[in-house]
C-alpha cells in the first residue's frame, strides 16, 4: 500500500465525510429532542408491519425512534453513499481526470494504487462511523434521554460494514469497467432496490423470506440497535466485501487503462447501432449542437432516461397493483394511523390508494427524482463549463452571460417537467391497472407540485453554480438545504408551538394540502414557482457580476 | 498599415487579492498588424486577454476593442472576434465537426467551404471526438474555430502550442494572410522565435507590467552581433570585458563567445594584443539574444 496515495485521497475526501456525519449528528439531536417532547403512546398502537417498514422497534421510546429514523434510515444511506462515491472514483476517477497514467508513471503497481484507495475508504468510513458512534452517546446525554439497553455501537458497526459493502462493490465495478458513472450508478441502483425490497417484501404474504436475498437485509434484518451485533449477518456482508476486493484486483490488472475518458452518451450508443442509426444521427448530429439548451439537455439524457424510467415503472406503474396485493396486510386500521409517524414519508393515510401513493411515490421519491435531475443540471450548468475550461470559449461567442444562464435554466426546467410527466403517466397507469380509481387531475397536480419543489432546489444549485462557480459546492448546498427543509417540515408540525414555522420550508407547499385528494393548491404552487423563478433571476445577476474561474 | 486603433487599454489593472496579475497596462494595437505579447509563464499574458474578453473584470482601468467598451459592450465585441484560449479545452464528447457546428450556430453565418479549406490546410480530423484527439490535433480544431468566422480581430493565447513544425508554419501563413486583409491579430507566446517569424510588433510583459513595446524590425536593428573568437592558446576572458559593447563573455579554453554591439576595431585591438587570433566569426544575433540582453537591462534599470 502507498502511504502517500492513501493520505492524499483521505485529504481530498475528508470534508464530505465530515459534513455528512456532522449533519447526521445534528439531525439526531433534532429528531431526538422532538421525540422527547411528544406523546409516544401512539406509536405502540401501530401494527407490526408498519413498524417494520419505518424502522420503529417494539418498545418505542424517544431514543429508539430517533436511532431508527436518523441512523438506520438516513445514516445508513448517507454513510453507504459516501463510501460508494469514494469507491467508484478510486481507479475510474483518476482515469477520467487523466491522472492515473501520471500516478502509474511512478514505480507503483496497479494493485498497490487500488489497495491505497481501498485503505483510504476504509479509514474515512471508520472515522465517520466513530463520529456517529460518539454522537449516538453524546446527543442523548445532552438531552437527558434514556438509552439504557440501546446498542448504538452495534448499530453503527452494522452501518460501517454495510457502507464498506457498497463502497467496495462500486470499486470493483469501477476497476473492471473504468467508468465512474457506471460504477456509482450500478451500486446506487443495487443499494436502492435492496433497501426497498427489504422494506416492502415482508409486507407481502408469502414473500417475506425473499428479503434475505437482498444485502440490505444483513444490515438491519437482525435489528442491531436492540439485538446487538449479529456476527452471522456481518459475516455475510464482509464476505461480500472480500469478494469485491478480489474482483477489483483482478479487474484493474487485466484491462487497458483509459486516458481521460470520454463520456459515451446514450445517443452515441444508439448512433453506433445500425438499427437506430438514422434516427439517432438526426438527434445527435446537428440538432444536438444547435442551441445551448439542447446541448445542455443532451449531456444529461442518460440520467433523465434512468430517472424517468424508474419513476414511471417502479414508482408509478408497479405501486398501483401492489396496493391491491398487500391491502390486507394492513387490515382495517385506517383510524389508527398516527400521522406524526408518517411525517417523514409524506403524511399519507395508507389505507387509501391516495395515501399509499403519497407514501410510496410522492412523499420522498418524486421530489428526490426531480431534484437529482435538476440539481445535476443546475450545479454543472455554469460551474461545470468553468471546471472543464470551456466557458471561455463559449463566452467568446456573441451571447450574453444572462442568455447562457437562461438557456441552461430552460434545459433544467424541461427535464424536471419530463420527470414529473413520467411520474404522472406512471402513477395514472398504476391507478388504472390496480383499479384504484384515483383522480387523474389530482395526480397531475401532485406531479406538477413535485416538479416545482424539485426545481426550487435545482434553481438553488444553479444560483450557487452561478455565484461561486464550483460544482461540488453547487451540489452540496441544495442537497443539504433539501434535507434540512424536509426534516423541518416533517418534525416541526409534531410540536404545537413550532408548527407554524414549517411554512418556512418549501416542502410545506408540496403535500400539506393533500393534493392527491383535494386537487391543485394554486397558492402553494405559486409559492414554489415563485421561489424557483426568483432563484433563477438571482443566478442571472450573480453570474453577470463575477470573474469567471479559469480552472477547477 | 492604417493607424486605426483596434485594441486600446488604459491603466488596465487586475489584482487577485494581493497578487498583482496586471499593473497599469497602456497599450494600443493597430488595424492590420500582428502583435506578439511576450513574457515568461505567469507574467500576466492570459490575465490581459481574459480581461479584455470580459471573462474577468479589471480592478482598475478600462479597455476597448474596435471602439466598444470591453465590459459594457462585450457581446457586440464578440461578434467581431475569434478567440483561442490558452490551455485549450473543448467538449470531449463532441466530434470536431459537432464542436464547430455548435459555435457556428451560436455565431451564425459561417462559411463551411472556408471551414473545409482551413481544415485541409491544418490537416485536421473533424470526424473524431475531441476527447480522442491528441493535444496538437485538438489545438487545430481550436484554431479553425477562431478563424472560421473571418473575424476582424483574432485573440490567441499560445496558439501554436502542441502543433508540429509543419502545421506551425501553415498557421503562421494563415495569420499573415488574415493581417494582409486588414484584420488584426493579437497573440501571446513565450517563445520568441515564433513571434519573430510572424509579429510586426512585440510587447514584453513581466510580473504584470509592460516593460517595452518594440517593432520587430527595430529590435533587429539594434545591431547586436554574436562573435566567436578562436585563439592559439587558452586566454583570459577578463581582458575582453572592458571593451565597450562587450557582453556575456564565455571562455571555453581557446574559444571565446560574446555578444557585441560596439566598434569591431576596438575589439580586434584587444583580441590581437599579445596573443594570436586564429579565427573570428560573427553573426547577426537572433531575437532571442537581443531580447535577453535588452530585457535584462530593462529589469536592472527598473
Amino acid at each position: 500500500m502507498l502511504a502517500t496515495v492513501l493520505t492524499k485521497t483521505v485529504r481530498d475526501r475528508w470534508k464530505a465525510m465530515a459534513i455528512g456525519t456532522v449533519s447526521l449528528a445534528v439531525m439526531l439531536l433534532f429528531g431526538m429532542s422532538v421525540y422527547r417532547d411528544i406523546d409516544l403512546s401512539l406509536y405502540t398502537d401501530l401494527p407490526e408491519a408498519w413498524r417494520a417498514l419505518i424502522n420503529i422497534p417494539d418498545s418505542a421510546d424517544a431514543a429508539s425512534l430517533a436511532y431508527g429514523a436518523i441512523y438506520e434510515f438516513y445514516g445508513a444511506l448517507t454513510l453507504a453513499a459516501l463510501a460508494l462515491s469514494m469507491g467508484s472514483a478510486s481507479i475510474a476517477g483518476e482515469e477520467r481526470d487523466g491522472t492515473l497514467g501520471l500516478l502509474l508513471g511512478n514505480p507503483t503497481s496497479r494493485t498497490a494504487v487500488l489497495a491505497s484507495k481501498a485503505g483510504s475508504m476504509l479509514v474515512l468510513t471508520a472515522v465517520g462511523a466513530l463520529l456517529l458512534w460518539g454522537a449516538g452517546y453524546i446527543v442523548p446525554a445532552m438531552l437527558g434521554v434514556e438509552v439504557a439497553g440501546m446498542q448504538v455501537g452495534a448499530l453503527v458497526f452494522h452501518m460501517f460494514v454495510n457502507a464498506l459493502f457498497y463502497g467496495l462493490l462500486a470499486m470493483a465495478i469501477g476497476a473492471w469497467t473504468g467508468s465512474r458513472g457506471l460504477a456509482s450508478g450500478t451500486a446506487v441502483g443495487i443499494m436502492v432496490v435492496s433497501f426497498f425490497a427489504v422494506g416492502l417484501l415482508p409486507l407481502v404474504p408469502g414473500l417475506e423470506g425473499l428479503a434475505k436475498a437482498f444485502p440490505w437485509y444483513y444490515f438491519n434484518g437482525s435489528d442491531p440497535v436492540t439485538g446487538g451485533v449479529s456476527w452471522p449477518h456481518a459475516a455475510v456482508l464482509l464476505t461480500g466485501c472480500a469478494l469485491f476486493v478480489m474482483a477489483a484486483v483482478v479487474g484493474v490488472n487485466r484491462r487497458d487503462l483509459k486516458s481521460q475518458t470520454v463520456g459515451v452518451a446514450l445517443v452515441d450508443r444508439l448512433r453506433s447501432n445500425p438499427l437506430t442509426k438514422s434516427v439517432a444521427d438526426r438527434l445527435a448530429g446537428s440538432t444536438r449542437v444547435s442551441r445551448i439548451w439542447i446541448k445542455t439537455a443532451s449531456e444529461h439524457q442518460g440520467l433523465l432516461f434512468v430517472t424517468a424510467a424508474l419513476m414511471f415503472f417502479m414508482m408509478g406503474v408497479l405501486i398501483g397493483p401492489m396496493y391491491t396485493a398487500i391491502e390486507d396486510a394492513f387490515g382495517n386500521i385506517a383510524d389508527e394511523f398516527p400521522e406524526a409517524v408518517m411525517a417523514l414519508v409524506g403524511n399519507g393515510d395508507m389505507s387509501t390508494p391516495e395515501g399509499w401513493y403519497q407514501v410510496e411515490t410522492f412523499g420522498l421519491m418524486a421530489p428526490i427524482a426531480v431534484m437529482v435531475v435538476s440539481i445535476a443540471i443546475g450545479a454543472r450548468a455554469l460551474a461545470g463549463e468553468e471546471a472543464n475550461r470551456t466557458m471561455g470559449l463559449l463566452l467568446a461567442n456573441p451571447i450574453s452571460r444572462s442568455a447562457i444562464v437562461l438557456e441552461k435554466a430552460f434545459a433544467m426546467v424541461l427535464y424536471a417537467l419530463a420527470v414529473g410527466a413520467a411520474t404522472f403517466v406512471g402513477v395514472g397507469l398504476g391507478s388504472l391497472l390496480g383499479g384504484l380509481g384515483m383522480n387523474m387531475f389530482n395526480i397531475a397536480a401532485t406531479s406538477l407540485l413535485a416538479t416545482l419543489l424539485g426545481l426550487v432546489f435545482g434553481a438553488l444549485a444553479l444560483a450557487v453554480s452561478a455565484g461561486v462557480g464550483r460544482v461540488r459546492i453547487a451540489i452540496f448546498v441544495p442537497v443539504g438545504a433539501a434535507l434540512t427543509f424536509h426534516l423541518l417540515n416533517a418534525f416541526l408540525p409534531l410540536s404545537d408551538s413550532l408548527a407554524g414555522y414549517a411554512r418556512w420550508s418549501p416542502f410545506y407547499y408540496y403535500l400539506t394540502s393533500d393534493p392527491l385528494v383535494n386537487g391543485m393548491p394554486w397558492g402553494h404552487g405559486a409559492v414554489l414557482a415563485g421561489l424557483a423563478i426568483g432563484l433563477v433571476a438571482g443566478s442571472v445577476v450573480l453570474f453577470g457580476r463575477r470573474d469567471l474561474r479559469q480552472t477547477s | 498599415m492604417s493607424e486605426q486603433v483596434t485594441i486600446h487599454t488604459e491603466g488596465l489593472t487586475k489584482h487577485y487579492g494581493d497578487v498583482r496579475a496586471l499593473v497599469d497596462l497602456d497599450l494600443d494595437i493597430y488595424r492590420g498588424e500582428v502583435f506578439g505579447f511576450l513574457g515568461p509563464n505567469g507574467a500576466g499574458k492570459t490575465t490581459m486577454i481574459r480581461t479584455i474578453l470580459d471573462e474577468i473584470r479589471p480592478t482598475a482601468g478600462w479597455a476597448s476593442i474596435l471602439g466598444f467598451d470591453t465590459h459594457r459592450q462585450s457581446v457586440e465585441i464578440r461578434r467581431h472576434i475569434g478567440y483561442v484560449p490558452g490551455d485549450l479545452a473543448m467538449y470531449p464528447n463532441l466530434t470536431g465537426r459537432d464542436t464547430l457546428t455548435y459555435f457556428a450556430n451560436l455565431r451564425g453565418g459561417v462559411d463551411w467551404d472556408y471551414v473545409d479549406e482551413l481544415s485541409d490546410r491544418l490537416d485536421a480530423d473533424l470526424s473524431k471526438k475531441i476527447g480522442d484527439l491528441s493535444s496538437g490535433n485538438r489545438q487545430k480544431v481550436g484554431l479553425i474555430q477562431a478563424f472560421m468566422n473571418r473575424p476582424e480581430v483574432l485573440l490567441m493565447d499560445e496558439p501554436s502550442s502542441g502543433l508540429d513544425p509543419l502545421v506551425q508554419r501553415e498557421f503562421q501563413a494563415m495569420t499573415r494572410e488574415v493581417v494582409a486583409r486588414g484584420r488584426t491579430v493579437f497573440l501571446s507566446s513565450h517563445t520568441l522565435s515564433e513571434v519573430q517569424r510572424i509579429a510586426d510588433r512585440v510587447g514584453i510583459i513581466r510580473h504584470g507590467r509592460l516593460i517595452a513595446v518594440e517593432a520587430v524590425a527595430a529590435l533587429r536593428s539594434k545591431a547586436i552581433r554574436k562573435v566567436d573568437l578562436y585563439f592559439d592558446r587558452p586566454i583570459d576572458g577578463a581582458r575582453l570585458e572592458p571593451v565597450p559593447g562587450v557582453r556575456d563573455v564565455v571562455v571555453q579554453n581557446h574559444h571565446v563567445t560574446l555578444s557585441f554591439d560596439g566598434h569591431m576595431e576596438a575589439l580586434l585591438k584587444v583580441a590581437t594584443d599579445g596573443q594570436t587570433l586564429v579565427d573570428i566569426t560573427t553573426q547577426e544575433a537572433d531575437l532571442e539574444e537581443i531580447f535577453l540582453t535588452y530585457y535584462r537591462d530593462e529589469e536592472a534599470g527598473g
